[in-house]
């Protein structure tokens, strides 16, 4: 077969177009994109636990389920990633899908203890969830994971939380010109609203236990939360006037005045906001026969049954031996 | 020893066409473990601790080997084992090449497959998401690749016919892009830093997509679409458009995947653009499918192989409608990160991809054994079980990944709405078993097809119609 010289030259001609979009989109980045290390770039030291831990990571499919870059779109996450973030990411975990949270500010968000207890039975600090148990790890590769999720994203500056928008700061001064909201009157007026409208979901300690709750799928919240101390006046009184989308919290502004509305702001802000008791079992929803026992007396009497520790029921002794031995 | 013999015998054969068959007969091995490793990674989505304490059976190495045993194992030998029927048949040859150096690649594919997905479920993996087979891996599925190349380009240089079919162009093709795409996508050969290991990571995972399962899937489908209805293909002009715009706007799209990571926007747009122009080679081959099918729909009440082919064009259609759709910046913005994602993959690997070797299986094992398909009635609920449990997957994770997509798009906190998906789950599970349940027919199918000894001889049709 002699091959006819014009179909050489039209397949010599195609074949470069193919190999010069090839080199262009895949070849080409690596040496004309090369971003400066910013400060927020995870640093791993060759041996060291994180670059250990990084391993673990890959070789056990973490990045399957969690990605490691936040986006535009992405509110709470803090702040935005950037190129120069990934220069010691190699190989990357950017991950393509998030069956479970991003990772990208994992860093410094919990303890320790809370990593090592929630691989080995995710389901024991986050029910519901569906992340494998990891317990097939022993204790030095835990070791490792924990110190390297530790590492992720820990030099970036700490997440901005959910922050009330500007049209509702605007109005919320108009109303803080007729409400001191830190004061006691104003608080004990919000306590009213509070019973009458919110206690049926949030419980009457705003622990989100009210006997309602028992009937949602997404529970109410629970104000007992220390999360809930990053709150600003104006972020209470927008989050109750403009309701939760996705959840049963209704658009308050409908019914209640801007008043009102500050009034149970100031309630709000006087719930203890110092530990998160977490709502277990169907006991401790609020029913009225609890209701002669305050708040501290039901806390004392969980205390007296171990209720309350939920790392001592199920961390084995071995992970208490290694967390007392890293600190 | 008289089996073992006899299997040395078939497996290193140098009978005409052996290579064809041992190739199809093989991939099915693997299909029905791959489709199995995947339900149990779909039960593990509903029951996390139904397994637990076990490492080589977690979701993070269950996933890549599943992954990695459909596209590896089963369409890539199912693809190879059509391509050496199609090929000598298209260029009146008697057999391929060389038989024998053909199936000694296949021991090869076999091993490497086999060796290779058992050290990713023991934690030896690159990590890489669809390139996660271990580096001397890698140089054997290269070396693999290549001498299947080899073998391709010799059988159409030495073939009768000079006159080149289309699908000779396509599958050609298929065997001069892979390797290249593997070569650079597989980071062994080249390495990269940083953010640009992702972005070849990308022109890897959609290159395997579009350079070798399209390319080749759309040239096996070229092949059968004339064969099962006995029309001439609808515009032989209008295939050959879309096999060069498949070269074209297939190779730089990659980055759609991290269309939202801090790379470069340049390379972004070069991405979203072409994969917005990708509905050229699709829309030819769906004018051809559906112009060549014209007049031809009633066939496919008696002729099985040609539902699976229909089926295969109908979801073709979806999924090249979904994938510019996706990978456009507004759309990719809401949907990227959500299970939508893994629909559309089984969409375009189980349902398009697949049925394509499964429609070809059916009308090349009865040509190369000169055997009848053993059971029409398995054939059938292969069909059903298989259409149904695919559909019921693509529903439930496109209803998931919508769930998902609103609470990550509303920042609201994962515990609030995750167990939302858990019904959409479990029928993904249930849909999973039904897929596999029909793979299990299919292999006992093909197995008694092509091992029995006293099977009913093949009838003498051109269309096929009587071969299952």
């Amino acid at each position: 077969m002699r091959p006819n010289i014009n179909y050489l030259i039209a397949a010599g001609f195609v074949a470069l177009i193919f190999l010069t979009i090839i080199y262009v989109t895949a070849i080409l980045p690596a040496s004309t994109f090369q971003p400066e290390a910013t400060r927020a770039a995870n640093v791993y030291v060759e041996g060291s636990p994180q670059f250990k831990g990084r391993e673990i990571y890959r070789r056990e499919g973490c990045f399957y389920c969690h990605t490691q870059f936040s986006r535009y779109q992405d509110r709470e996450m803090g702040e935005l990633v950037k190129a120069g973030d990934y220069v010691n990411e190699t190989p990357h975990v950017l991950g393509t899908e998030r069956t479970g949270p991003d990772l990208s500010n994992i860093g410094g968000k919990y303890p320790d203890a809370f990593h090592w207890t929630h691989h080995m039975n995710p389901r024991v600090v986050k029910p519901g969830s569906i992340m494998p148990a990891f317990s097939y790890l022993n204790d030095q590769e835990m070791s490792y994971l924990v110190a390297y999720l530790q590492e992720v994203g820990k030099r970036r500056k700490p997440p901005a939380w959910v922050a009330a928008p500007q049209e509702y700061r605007d109005r919320y001064h108009l109303v803080a010109e007729s409400v001191d909201v830190n004061s006691s009157a104003a608080a004990n007026a919000g306590r009213g609203i509070y019973m009458q409208n919110c206690a049926q979901c949030h419980g009457i300690q705003g622990r989100g236990n009210g006997p309602v709750s028992i009937s949602m799928q997404k529970k109410p919240a629970n104000f007992t939360r220390p999360f809930y101390r990053s709150y600003d006046d104006a972020t209470w009184f927008w989050r109750v006037a403009e309701g939760v989308p996705g959840t049963r919290m209704p658009r308050w502004y409908k019914t209640l005045g801007d008043e009102s509305m500050a009034y149970v702001a100031a309630y709000l802000k006087t719930l203890p906001q110092d530990a998160e008791t977490p709502v277990a079992n169907m006991d401790d929803i609020d029913r009225a026969d609890k209701m002669d026992m305050n708040y501290w007396q039901i806390e004392a009497a969980k205390n007296s049954l171990g209720q309350n520790d939920p790392f001592q029921a199920y961390a084995p002794t071995t992970f208490k031996a290694a967390v007392g031995g890293a600190h | 020893m008289a089996w073992l013999n006899r299997l040395t015998a078939e497996v290193f054969s140098n009978e005409p066409f052996s290579a064809s068959r041992n190739f199809l007969v093989s991939a099915i091995f693997w299909l029905v473990i791959g489709v199995t490793l995947g339900t149990l990674a779909g039960a593990l989505m509903v029951w996390p601790d139904l397994i637990t304490g076990i490492g080589n059976l977690s979701f993070g190495r269950l996933r890549p080997a599943h992954v990695n045993m459909v596209t590896l194992g089963w369409l890539s030998m199912g693809y190879v084992g059509c391509y050496f029927y199609i090929l000598p048949v298209l260029v009146r040859r008697k057999g391929i090449w060389n038989e024998r150096f053909a199936n000694i690649t296949m021991v090869a594919w076999n091993l490497v497959v086999g060796i290779g997905i058992f050290c990713i479920t023991n934690g030896f993996t690159e990590a890489r998401e669809y390139a996660e087979l271990g580096w001397c891996f890698d140089i054997l599925v290269l070396a693999a690749l290549l001498a299947l190349g080899v073998n391709g380009y010799m059988t159409v240089l030495t073939g009768e016919e000079k006159k080149w079919y289309v699908s000779i162009w396509y599958i050609l093709g298929s065997l001069f892009w892979f390797p290249l795409v593997y070569v650079i996508g597989n980071r062994v050969f080249v390495s990269f830093e940083g953010l640009n290991d992702s972005i070849a990571n990308w022109f890897y995972g959609h290159n395997i997509l579009g350079m070798w399962f399209t390319v080749g899937g759309v040239g096996i489908l070229y092949y059968l679409l004339p064969r099962f209805t006995g029309a001439p293909l609808y515009s032989h002009t209008l295939s050959m458009i879309g096999f060069w715009t498949i070269g074209m706007f297939y190779a730089p799209t990659g980055t759609h995947h991290i269309l939202q990571s801090p790379v470069p926007e340049w390379l972004k747009a070069i991405a979203v653009i072409s994969s917005v122009f990708l509905l050229v080679p699709v829309l030819t081959v769906l004018t051809n499918f559906f112009m060549t099918m014209r007049h031809k729909w009633y066939l496919a009440a008696d002729h099985i192989p040609l539902r699976f082919v229909i089926s295969a064009g109908i979801a073709y259609l979806l999924t090249c409608i979904q994938g510019p759709f996706q990978a456009t910046r507004s759309i990719n913005w809401y949907l990227h990160f959500s299970n939508w994602v893994v629909g559309h993959a089984h969409l375009a690997l189980l349902a398009t991809f697949s049925f394509i070797v499964f429609a070809a299986t059916y009308y090349i094992i009865p040509k190369v054994t000169g055997k009848k398909i053993y059971s029409k009635k398995l054939a059938v609920l292969h069909f059903w079980l298989t259409l149904i449990g695919w559909m019921l997957m693509l529903i439930s994770l496109t209803i998931a990944g919508l769930i998902q997509a609103a609470g990550w798009h509303f920042s609201i906190a994962m515990d609030q709405w995750a167990f939302e998906q858990e019904p959409y789950m479990l029928v993904r599970f249930l849909s999973g078993v039904m897929i596999t349940l029909g793979q299990v027919f299919f292999l006992f199918n093909i197995y008694k097809t092509v091992f029995s000894k006293d099977a009913e001889p093949a009838p003498h049709s051109p269309t096929g119609i009587d071969f299952v």
